[in-house]
């Protein structure tokens, strides 16, 4: 459905995408992550006929971006990252707009309008000026007028950016919604949860190359070998009783609670080591937690280069 | 091709209309397309006592020029501050499309402030000699003005204020040598040869031609250069807004 191939872009002397390729199969969640200035709006803007790239092709539906950016962005729906809706325009007028640059029919506008704006709360505010709206509004509202032409894929840069915890999961449970009616996403976000919890596939992408690619769970066992063992004991230890764990391990200790990182293969031996002190010192555990490193743990390390 | 070309016109349509909705009524639209050449025309006329004819003349003549090239200035730098710019480039449209639509919005708010000067010129007894040749004159010169006001937002500003001061710098001089108070054959022959670059002259020459039947040129010269700026300015100012318009993003 999507296809990057080697698209490689500068401004002046600064690289912002050094051939970047990925391919994007059809009702799949694809989210292209990376800290500010990695280079995925450059991405984006290339993929969806924007910016021409220096070299490399940019593909959708098998249509070259760049050839025929009109017919190939007949298939897409854009919520750009810095985007407004026209300010002065009612919401209605806004989706209008858009529907009429797709040459959709009167019809199928007023029809598809109405649902997207009722599914996203926003119909009761049809008539207001998009000025008055709320930023959560305007960013739902960006994306029904994505939306009005039904495309087959969505591009959303940083769709969830800026925004309250309430509209940005009103938007996460829509791109749920989309992915269940066969829409094929593209999005890009440096919130990394989000795109864990979102994306059936991902690609890390930093100073413009893309350096891991993978499901949010091929990344967490390719790189999540790390885990955390947090021990809280009845009584606070002296740390110099930890120092048979520093050699091999990153140990804190903050009064009764001991911080252990370690590889997931030496749990059974870190545990041996805990329970050694718990016995020697007579201790009590009053709790315990084995947790994963998060995939916003994995991320840093990723693009860190650890 | 024919639902191509059905379809490429109905866009151009949807983005003018969207032009003409929200920049119409904007400040700098109406105090640089209405207000700034009525001052411009009463300013001449305290002192001086044309006939009517010559006065509707100078007013048809500077309100066109001015509406026509208002609202083209505007439009670019003003989407690029509020943000819109991307997203309605993102759409299955060019950059063409958008800058045709902007100057169809342009040249209709040319040919209406146009019209109403008509208007107030027939409730004062005084009618353009040939009126198909009046309606073609303000159709070809408020095309080839709104491309000129397009011209001045080629600079990648997300100020509306810097294009409108440049268009000023730009439109101001060319008031006064372009026939429409002064007649060529009175000005400073140094300074006849600018009036000859200048497309108002050839605009300005038609209106006097029609409405007071002074003429420095014959009709057939007066369109033949008048198109000869639009199809200039028009290549122009597409080709130079298509290079810059990417830097606004």
């Amino acid at each position: 459905m999507v296809e990057a191939i080697g698209l490689y872009k500068s401004f002046g002397s600064v690289e912002a995408v050094r051939g970047v390729s990925f391919s994007v199969s059809r009702g799949e969640i694809f989210g292209l992550l990376g800290p500010n200035g990695a280079g995925k709006t450059t991405t984006i803007r290339m993929i969806t006929g924007l910016l021409r790239p220096d070299r490399g092709r940019a593909f959708i539906m098998g249509i070259d971006v760049h050839r025929d950016p009109i017919e190939a962005r007949s298939h897409i729906g854009v919520v750009p990252e810095v985007s407004n809706p026209y300010v002065d325009l009612s919401v209605w007028d806004n989706l209008v707009l858009i529907g009429k640059l797709y040459c959709i029919p009167k019809e199928t506008i007023i029809e598809r309008g109405k649902s997207l704006l009722e599914e996203l709360g926003l119909y009761d505010r049809r008539s207001s000026k998009a000025k008055t709206l709320s930023k959560g509004m305007r960013r739902r509202l960006l994306l029904a007028m994505a939306l009005i032409s039904d495309p087959e894929i969505l591009f959303l840069d940083e769709p969830t950016s800026g925004l309250d915890v309430f509209s940005a999961r009103k938007i996460r449970s829509m791109i749920t919604g989309l992915r269940r009616n066969g829409k094929t996403i593209v999005l890009t976000t440096h919130n990394i949860d989000e795109a864990g919890m979102l994306c059936d596939r991902v690609a890390i992408i930093n100073k413009g190359k893309i350096i891991a690619e993978g499901t949010p769970d091929d990344l967490r066992i390719r790189y999540g070998k790390y885990i955390e063992i947090k021990v809280l004991f009845d009584n606070s230890i002296d740390s110099s009783v930890l120092n048979e764990f520093r050699d091999h391990y990153n140990v804190t200790c903050d009064e009764r609670w001991v911080t252990i990182i370690c590889e997931k293969n030496e749990l059974d031996e870190v545990l041996d080591k805990i329970m050694n002190i718990k016995h020697r010192l007579d201790l009590r555990i009053k709790d315990l937690h084995i947790e994963s490193q998060s995939f916003e743990d994995i991320f840093v390390r990723i693009v860190r280069g650890e | 091709m024919v639902a191509g070309i059905s379809d490429y016109l109905k866009k151009i349509w949807a983005l003018s209309i969207k032009d003409m909705r929200l920049y119409y009524f904007k400040g700098p639209t109406i105090v640089m397309g209405v207000v700034m050449p009525m001052f411009l025309w009463l300013a001449f006329m305290i002192g001086s006592s044309p006939s009517i004819g010559s006065a509707v003349a100078m007013l048809l003549s500077i309100s066109s020029f001015f509406a026509a090239s208002s609202i083209t200035p505007v439009i670019l730098p003003w989407e690029t501050r509020q943000k819109t710019l991307e997203m309605i480039l993102a759409r299955p449209i060019t950059i063409e499309l958008v800058l045709i639509g902007t100057c169809l919005a342009s040249m209709l708010y040319g040919v209406f402030v146009s019209l109403v000067i008509i208007a107030i010129g027939i409730f004062l007894g005084v009618c353009a000699a040939n009126i198909p040749v009046l309606i073609a004159s303000i159709l070809l010169s408020s095309i080839c003005y709104s491309f000129m006001g397009l011209l001045f937002s080629a600079i990648p500003s997300d100020v509306p204020a810097d294009a409108v001061l440049l268009s000023s710098v730009v439109r101001m001089p060319l008031i006064f040598i372009s026939g429409v108070f002064v007649p060529i054959n009175r000005l400073p022959i140094l300074m006849r040869p600018l009036s000859y670059v200048s497309p108002l002259t050839y605009y300005a020459d038609i209106i006097n031609d029609l409405y007071i039947g002074r003429s420095t040129f014959s009709l057939g010269i007066d369109f033949l250069v008048l198109l000869l700026f639009t199809i200039i300015l028009g290549i122009f100012t597409i080709e130079t807004n298509r290079r810059t318009i990417i830097k606004r993003l």
